[in-house]
């Protein structure tokens, strides 16, 4: 009913009003600032805007950290997925009366501060750190393994940041899924693994689809991770995008690779939608 | 578990729709709370941080020992003008006494916010708004005239510093701020590297060490571009402080053979060293000595080809909402004990002659944190290049950028 319907759309409002004040209009902003080029002392010139930020972005010289951006946030989205499926699908199935003091469990770390959850992780790997003092104290190593400031250390801290984002997408798909579909599949003679793979599975795709956005969204645009648990190689776009605004206070350039790496995520996003738009529905 | 029945009514339905979209809601929640938490990253995080000097046209003064005419330790402006009851203040990490802000608040009465700032850049991007909040800030002594110029900073009021009589005499009247106007020296710091005695056997004085593939991976240069390049140049042997496009190529191809070799680029220099991480690292001076405090074996170099020095002031910026305490604070920290105490604790020296008799004898007589004036008038210092430092950050931006 057409009342109903304009009634209603009375509720999209706060979430559109917060949308076009806090995402469409500083992403205009950015937009505005990245035409223009920078003054001697990093602030923002506008008299000859021009697309010449946009050129310069596109530079082989950043190739080698927007690969590395992509790494992480793809490594950080499987390797998430992984670990959160099998907790999401335990709770689901076996929580019982506990179910909702486990997802606050699962939630609790974000009362921590998210910097000093990454400082924990230096304090576990770096070279006399947790690991290593258990490794070389146990005898299995002489000299202690260099795990902080590697690939590795990163992923591991995206990774462990992530989970709750994943888990509780993929909590609700696993739940939402009925039970009785997997036993019918049993008893038409499939084995466990063949009720999974054909049956929950695809089922709670449309849960793995959200949470590998939820993941891999944020993932790309993380600079705080890579650069504590990181070392000089580990360098991502949106470090250097940091740098650029903090130590080289070139804000325009820094505005431009800031609104190309938005645009790009905007468009993977969507055009990801759009071709599992069938998994996504369920 | 969410119902599967068929609704029976729309209220069912209804029912039903929220009780699958609860925890959909819960998410969404936790996720605006997770995004809230994770977005004040930027840099004012806790880590520590330590001056990264950067530019102007006049070098400060070369530190030495200087004139012993001093007025009495500790004078108190009189009559006291009745402070705002609040101050914030903005440092580096680890640059200050225990004490300090203590006596400071007991004095006072005032409260003190003490803020830190883990890289130079942070704190000039944050005060060129002009309205950062903040009372005092620590500017390196050659910057000044630059903020100067800008409108960053205001002029003190030397009535209620007394204690400026305390400056050593060559600090009295700096080149870069003529008859303390703006600014008041608060330390100065020479750059070299540190390194692990106990890890490396052999003995390094050259910068070589910090390029020399044997220690692959377990070393660390400043994330600061104006000193990483000045150690690139002095071992090209040009001025630190260059315009040249050709001679900057070079450091830059010098820096990026460099990078494959270093564990990282750090803004936490004590932190690297004392833990074991870092084995060399391109550090200041003191620096080194707080990390020795944990780890004994850790030794600072000051090479023979070259390396740098410069000096920290502490700065009124412009729109500072607490003159007079800040006014009062920095007099206090020209008080000779206090400044001596700020001395004993972070091992860098100060520009104060009457602190000297209250510094750690051993601190004064230690060759890395108080070198001979010989050997410090030998010493680059950096130097503001105005519309040319693009030249050097561009280059830092390809340096970190690159493979």
């Amino acid at each position: 009913m057409g009342r109903d319907r304009a009634r209603d759309a009375v509720f999209l409002v706060p979430g559109l009003a917060w949308l076009v004040v806090f995402f469409a209009i500083p992403l205009g902003i950015i937009f505005v600032v990245s035409l223009g080029t920078r003054d001697q002392f990093g602030g923002v010139v506008l008299d000859n805007p021009g697309l010449g930020n946009y050129q310069r972005a596109l530079e082989p010289d950043f190739l080698p950290t927007v690969w590395n951006s992509l790494r992480y946030a793809f490594l950080t989205t499987v390797l998430t997925i992984v670990v959160s499926y099998p907790i999401a699908y335990w709770i689901s199935r076996h929580g019982g009366r506990h179910k909702v003091l486990l997802l606050v469990l699962v939630m609790l770390p974000f009362w921590t501060s998210w910097v000093i959850r990454t400082y924990a992780w230096m304090i576990i790997l770096r070279d006399n750190g947790v690991v290593n003092g258990i490794l070389t104290g146990l005898g299995i190593l002489d000299q202690p393994l260099a795990l902080l400031n590697t690939d590795l250390a990163v992923v591991l801290g995206m990774t462990y940041g992530f989970l709750p984002f994943a888990i509780l997408p993929l909590y609700v798909s696993i739940d939402r899924l009925d039970p009785a579909l997997v036993a019918a599949a049993r008893d038409l003679y499939a084995s466990g693994r063949a009720a999974f793979w054909h049956v929950t599975l695809p089922l709670t795709m449309p849960g793995i689809i959200a949470a590998a956005l939820l993941t891999f969204i944020p993932a790309i645009g993380d600079f705080v991770t890579p650069d504590l648990l990181g070392g000089a190689q580990t360098v991502t776009i949106a470090k250097v995008i940091q740098t650029l605004f903090l130590s080289s206070k070139d804000w325009p350039f820094g505005a431009a690779l800031g609104f190309l790496l938005i645009t790009v995520t905007i468009v993977g996003t969507v055009g990801t939608l759009r071709i599992l738009r069938r998994e996504v529905i369920g | 578990m969410a119902d599967h029945r068929p609704a029976r009514s729309r209220q069912d339905a209804l029912a039903q729709r929220l009780l699958e979209e609860r925890l959909s809601r819960r998410r969404f929640l936790a996720r605006m709370a997770a995004l809230g938490a994770g977005v004040p990253l930027l840099a004012a995080c806790g880590a520590a941080a330590t001056a990264s000097p950067t530019a102007a046209p006049t070098p400060s003064p070369a530190p030495g020992t200087a004139g012993p005419e001093t007025a009495p330790p500790t004078a108190e402006p009189t009559p006291v003008p009745t402070p705002e009851g609040e101050l914030f203040v903005y440092n580096y990490a680890d640059y200050i006494g225990e004490d300090t802000i203590p006596s400071f608040e007991a004095k006072y009465g005032i409260k003190v916010t003490y803020d830190f700032f883990d890289t130079y850049e942070t704190m000039t991007a944050k005060i060129s708004t002009g309205n950062s909040g903040y009372d005092v800030t620590f500017a390196t002594g050659v910057d000044v005239p630059g903020f100067l110029a800008r409108g960053l900073v205001q002029p003190l009021d030397h009535s209620l510093i007394p204690n400026l009589v305390n400056l050593g005499a060559e600090w009295q009247d700096p080149a870069y701020d003529p008859g303390n106007a703006h600014s008041v020296p608060y330390m100065w710091w020479t750059t070299g590297f540190g390194y692990d005695t106990a890890k490396v056997d052999e003995e390094l004085t050259s910068w070589d060490a910090l390029w020399d593939e044997r220690w692959k991976g377990k070393m660390a240069m400043l994330d600061d571009y104006r000193e990483s390049f000045a150690v690139a140049l002095i071992r090209l042997g040009y001025s630190i402080n260059t315009t040249s496009d050709a001679e900057l190529d070079e450091a830059l191809a010098l820096l990026q053979q460099q990078k494959p070799l270093l564990r990282k680029y750090t803004a936490d220099d004590i932190g690297d060293l004392s833990s074991g991480d870092v084995w060399i690292s391109h550090a200041w001076g003191a620096d080194v000595a707080q990390a020795a405090t944990e780890r004994e074996s850790l030794v600072y170099v000051l090479p023979a080809e070259g390396a740098i020095r410069g000096s920290d002031a502490m700065v009124l910026l412009a729109n500072a909402p607490h003159p007079v305490a800040a006014n009062l604070f920095i007099n206090h920290m020209l008080d000779a004990e206090v400044s001596a105490g700020n001395t004993n604790y972070v091992y860098y020296m100060g520009p104060n002659e009457a602190a000297k008799a209250f510094i750690d004898p051993e601190i004064l007589a230690d060759p890395t944190l108080n070198p001979e004036k010989a050997q410090v008038a030998k010493l680059q210092e950096i130097l503001d290049l105005g519309a040319d430092l693009q030249k050097y950050q561009e280059r830092w931006t390809k340096l970190r950028a690159g493979a």
